[in-house]
């Protein structure tokens, strides 16, 4: 997460968000098996895993972190990475033991808005609560990777409707020349 | 092994190698060129179709080698090509970051593509503001090399009548995207140049060689060669000639010398069967890049030059420059939030620059000597990195997220550093890499003009965003370490003073007649202006005189 964090602090112009690694041969990256098992997440983390990143980024009318498999990416880039394994287990202990505290019951066993009420606890500043660190940096971390995960699945990126990787006869253009300063869009967009 | 002597040893396929092999091959030189690395085969090698969820790590390459990557060309898609098994060591003190691509071709198989010629204003920067040394060159002398250069490689940009940025022989630029206008409308109210990027990227079929298609993913190699690069260029025209011999997977040890102290050959090791290999010539060329090319005739060591070919001067190794990057500002646009997506990086790198504008009528006008150059960047990306500038979770996420997805930008500052004593490479008395050789040992520190011009960037990057419209998220904690740019330049400085420069002014060394240089070590500087498109046209230059001296006798 070190290197996703310089990244993405600091977005550095020329760089791009990939990094070395030995190459192996590309196949469709989300077959998801009716019954996935887990290689790093205990049965009972995944599932409190993946109902996270279902309410980070939800499937609301169009697909969500459920539908692109985020919660397997995560479970695969942890089991490949030990240098954020503690950091994921610790957070989600954090998380039931907080969830125990607050409202006697497992996070999972908790009604939907009382799951992201927690979570608003950790997500917005105006709401942070003194002695939540710990369960604000595990956030931001099941945050980062759930973003890293749905949009650079097929679903996410279109979703964006990414752009590259296309074909074009010419270098795309502006097609708002008329205003150069685009303050017509101003309007548009509010 | 039979003793064959070719005309010229050719040490490296990058730019300045590359050119110099085809340049002698053309000529009816016989010449047999040394590679590090093996011959890059475009459709298994390039990656650059490939999506992120083609790839096991989505693009973010493997957790247990991520750490070890040389910088942003160096990822997922192209692993196994960026040098890792040499190493190399840093003085305390120094960080530096090498990236070196030492399969046939180089680095120009990824490289930026930005194409700026250097001016007047460079080659005398000594003269104006009394720093250092002229250029043994003008920029008269050396126009025709650059519009050569051009023609064969092909540049996209415009004339713009810059007085740091002598214009050449282009083709159609790239197309400014809604990003560009709107930038352009805040650096015309300050005064700041945005203009079309001068770049190697075929907006048209050049020379045979077909038209950019727009993917977006250069660096990341081209599979239908419409960037210049030596494999895709001018490797097969030298093939074409007979006169070629190109070695693969050939690690150069040192610069053989005869009885007189003359260069004689290239001892090398087969990287592929570890034998060791010496192969004889009657000049040799050395472009291996700044770093190495000083490395190898560091470690050329004989009773004739007991500190390294070539080096009575005391100068090889010396006067290391390099590019500060560093992001000087990053922020948004809001006239395009909600905007649709619009395939905004269709050449991975610059569309547009903001070149120089600092220092132009006086050289002391700014707390800093010379200049530096700017490149904006933005509009949609693969990963909409900027969800960290976006709190929260849930729908309102999600749309946010969509929503700022055409309008973020940055800019990266492009400044040279000046030569100093303190900056250099040497051999390591320790350290060698698995091939034995002695491991180079590289000594660099910022100094404080670069450093003004980094503090100076990011209060111009800020202004220009901030009269265009733009919302300012911050800044770059630190720039990115030395050597980051992959713009090293100097170790083989040249100069018409052989007590004081290794090389004279056409590359050609002054302690020994058939030994030239044809890379970016014999820059004074680095210049606000990217390397490639220099080092091709003065290695055409060192070439062409090698071509006379060889025929003189």
């Amino acid at each position: 997460m070190l290197a996703l964090g310089a990244w993405a602090s600091q977005f550095p112009g020329f760089s791009r968000w990939v990094y070395a690694c030995e190459h192996l041969s590309p196949g469709p990256a989300e077959i998801r098996p009716a019954e996935y098992s887990p290689r790093f997440f205990s049965p009972a983390e995944y599932t409190t895993l993946e109902r996270l990143t279902d309410l980070i980024i939800p499937s609301d009318g169009t697909p969500g972190a459920r539908e692109a498999g985020v919660a397997e990416f995560v479970d695969f880039m942890a089991s490949a990475d030990s240098s954020i394994q503690y950091r994921f287990r610790y957070g989600l202990s954090w998380l039931e033991a907080h969830a125990q505290s607050l409202y006697g019951r497992r996070f999972m066993d908790l009604a939907a808005d009382e799951q992201s009420g927690l979570l608003e606890h950790l997500a917005y500043k105006d709401h942070f609560r003194p002695g939540e660190e710990d369960g604000r940096a595990f956030f931001e971390l099941i945050r980062d990777y759930t973003v890293m995960g749905f949009y650079t699945s097929r679903i996410g990126m279109e979703q964006l409707d990414y752009p590259g990787l296309k074909l074009y006869s010419e270098s795309p253009g502006c097609p708002h020349k008329n205003d150069p300063e685009h303050k017509h869009l101003l309007s548009v967009n509010s | 092994m039979a003793e064959k002597t070719y005309d010229v040893i050719v040490v490296g396929t990058g730019a300045g190698g590359g050119m110099a092999v085809k340049t002698l091959c053309e000529a009816g030189l016989k010449v047999c060129a040394l590679s590090a690395g093996r011959r890059l085969d475009p459709a298994k090698d390039f990656r650059n179709h490939r999506q992120p969820f083609d790839m096991k790590y989505r693009g973010f390459g493997d957790p247990k080698t991520r750490a070890q990557s040389y910088g942003y060309m160096d990822n997922e898609y192209t692993a196994g090509i960026w040098e890792h098994e040499i190493t190399y060591t840093t003085a305390p003190g120094t960080e530096w970051m090498w990236p070196r691509c030492w399969a046939v071709g180089g680095k120009t198989n990824f490289w930026g593509r930005s194409s700026a010629r250097f001016g007047e204003i460079d080659f005398r920067a000594a003269s104006r503001d009394g720093f250092d040394t002229d250029w043994p060159v003008g920029y008269e002398e050396m126009a025709p090399y650059y519009s050569r250069a051009e023609r064969m490689i092909g540049v996209a940009s415009t004339v713009q009548n810059r007085p740091s940025n002598p214009d050449g022989d282009y083709l159609p630029p790239m197309n400014f995207r809604c990003l560009d206008y709107i930038l352009k409308s805040g650096c015309d109210k300050l005064g700041v140049p945005y203009l079309p990027d001068r770049i190697a990227q075929l907006t048209q079929e050049h020379a045979g060689h077909p038209a950019c298609h727009f993917c977006g993913n250069c660096t990341e190699g081209c599979d239908t060669g419409s960037f210049f690069s030596t494999p895709w260029f001018f490797l097969p025209l030298a093939e074409k000639t007979g006169n070629l011999e190109l070695v693969q997977n050939a690690l150069a040890r040192e610069v053989l010398v005869d009885e007189n102290g003359r260069a004689k050959g290239v001892a090398y090791v087969d990287r592929a069967t570890r034998a060791e290999r010496e192969v004889y010539g009657r000049a040799v060329v050395m472009a291996a890049s700044t770093v190495e090319t000083a490395h190898i005739m560091l470690n050329s060591k004989s009773r004739f030059w007991p500190t390294g070919i070539a080096n009575s001067c005391g100068q090889l190794g010396r006067n290391l420059c390099d590019h500060l990057y560093g992001t000087s500002a990053y922020g948004y646009l809001p006239q395009l939030l909600g905007q649709p997506s619009f395939p905004d990086n269709v050449s991975s790198s610059t569309v547009a620059w903001m070149p120089r504008w600092q220092n132009l009528e006086s050289p002391h006008q700014e707390k800093f000597i010379r200049g530096y150059s700017v490149y904006p960047y933005g509009g949609t990306e693969e990963l909409p990195w900027y969800y960290k500038r976006l709190e929260g979770f849930g729908s309102k996420f999600k749309r946010d997220i969509k929503r700022y997805y055409p309008t973020p930008v940055s800019f990266t500052v492009q400044a040279p550093t000046l030569r100093s004593d303190t900056n250099y490479v040497d051999i390591d008395p320790e350290a060698k890499d698995i091939y034995g050789r002695p491991a180079v040992r590289i000594h660099f520190q910022w100094d404080t003009n670069v450093l003004e011009m980094w503090e100076h960037s990011k209060q111009a990057c800020a202004d220009v965003l901030k009269a265009a419209g733009g919302e300012r998220w911050g800044v770059a904690d630190a720039p990115e370490i030395p050597g980051y740019s992959l713009h090293e330049t100097g170790t083989c400085r040249m100069g018409n003073d052989s007590k004081r420069f290794v090389t004279n002014r056409f590359g050609q060394c002054h302690d020994v007649s058939n030994l030239y240089v044809a890379d970016a070590s014999v820059f004074l500087n680095c210049t606000d202006k990217t390397t490639t498109i220099s080092i091709l046209a003065f290695s055409l230059r060192a070439s062409e005189h090698l071509i006379e001296t060889l025929r003189g006798g």
